[in-house]
């Protein structure tokens, strides 16, 4: 009887087997392999017209929105059931586009943004006043997750006492100031992003090089990419709405930077 | 498919390992196609099946155990739920409540409790229905009963 009850508790209750990249439900924690309950929650909404966000635990018949997976012990992943990007509330077209964006390939850069001027004329040195709200947006369609604030600040935090501490002096070159400042962000990014910090770096490292507004960035990345998305800021979209138009940062020319050196 | 088979593959160890385990239920796989199987089930004592043993007919869908075994009773039976022509079972866990949790010796044991407890209000056998729902338990346990002899038991000598 023991042997069993063992047996039972280590495999999966619905392939049998033992189970393969171990996942709970978000409310009654039971356990699964993550590909016999995704499925199962992909499954059930096709028998039903109707979508739902929900996917009810085959053992107790709890409703639980999630599935926690990769699990280990300080860090997990999340699948939410059936992310609806009408219906949710955070989730707008714009959330949607910019996850899209990290199933493109990062390709050639894009011809309006120099990101090597950026770092060669220490315009690194200006704080970029919708850095909150795009790194925000950003994350937010990442972890498909509406409350981000904590990881928000954390990030923008590190980058701003990198900044404070740059001005201080010890020249080094552009090169490895670049090279440093990706560093730092993919550090205090990695524990959430995991495989995505990378790309997401180099997306954040284009957006401050812009120097554009997360409006006129969204456009210029859009257009960038060929897609055909009709206003992606339109309807209840008050995050885009609340930016100002078009106003390009101060520009400096090199030669203005070692004038004031 | 292939998750079908392993699925019910593991079933078919597990019944070899149970089989004393649950005298009530015999579960048995076709030779030649591990989607047909073939299930023997006591009728639970103190009901008037009491005495008869039961044959059903799974037929496991490719997408099992996403989607429920189709059953159906092979031996004829009276029971308010179940067809009496084609031994259709109306059963929720067959349909809607449907749970990959399940397996098939679990779907016979819920048969079982089927047997046992009969919902008159969602009848697939009007005729016995109707018995149980206008309180005529007697005439419903005997027409049971009947059949029992009739269909589920032995013939003797």
């Amino acid at each position: 009887m023991d042997q069993k009850e063992q047996s039972s508790s280590d495999s999966c209750p619905i392939c049998l087997s033992p189970i393969l990249q171990e996942s709970y439900l978000d409310q009654c924690f039971h356990k699964f392999c993550y590909n016999c309950i995704l499925q199962w929650a992909k499954f059930v909404p096709s028998r039903h017209s109707s979508q739902q966000s929900f996917v009810k635990c085959p053992l107790c018949k709890r409703k639980s929105s999630s599935i926690i997976y990769e699990y280990d012990g300080n860090s997990f992943q999340q699948h939410l059931i059936h992310q609806n990007s009408e219906t949710s509330d955070f989730f707008t077209r714009a959330h949607k586009y910019r996850l899209q964006c990290y199933y493109v390939e990062s390709g050639n850069a894009i011809d309006n943004i120099n990101i090597m001027r950026y770092w060669k004329s220490y315009k690194y040195r200006q704080p970029n006043q919708w850095l909150y709200s795009w790194v925000s947006r950003e994350i937010q369609a990442l972890l498909q997750e509406k409350d981000v604030d904590i990881i928000v600040h954390h990030i923008l935090g590190v980058i701003d006492s990198w900044r404070r501490n740059e001005q201080k002096g010890c020249k080094i070159s552009p090169e490895l100031k670049q090279e440093e400042f990706k560093r730092i962000v993919a550090d205090a990014a990695k524990p959430f992003l995991r495989g995505r910090t990378d790309r997401f770096v180099n997306e954040l490292e284009m957006f401050v090089a812009s120097a554009l507004n997360i409006e006129a960035y969204d456009k210029v990345y859009i257009n960038h990419l060929g897609w055909k998305i009709p206003e992606i800021n339109d309807g209840d979209d008050e995050e885009l709405e609340d930016h100002d138009p078009l106003v390009p940062l101060l520009s400096f020319s090199d030669e203005d930077i070692d004038g004031t050196l | 498919m292939q998750a079908s088979r392993a699925r019910l593959f593991k079933e078919y160890k597990e019944v070899q390992r149970e089989k004393v385990a649950d005298p009530d239920i015999q579960l048995v796989c076709d030779d030649s196609n591990i989607f047909k199987w073939t299930a023997l089930i006591k009728g639970p004592s103190e009901t008037p099946y009491e005495g008869g043993v039961f044959q059903l007919a799974f037929s496991v869908p490719e997408q099992y155990p996403l989607q429920p075994p189709q059953v159906r009773f092979l031996t004829k039976i009276f029971h308010p739920n179940v067809h009496f022509k084609t031994g259709e079972i109306c059963l929720d866990i067959l349909k809607n409540a449907w749970s990959p949790a399940w397996t098939l010796q679990s779907v016979c044991r819920a048969i079982i409790a089927l047997m046992a407890h009969p919902e008159p209000d969602s009848p697939l056998n009007c005729d016995s229905g109707n018995l149980l729902r206008s309180g005529d338990v007697r005439g419903f346990q005997s027409m049971a009963k009947m059949y029992t002899r009739l269909a589920a038991m032995p013939k003797k000598g």
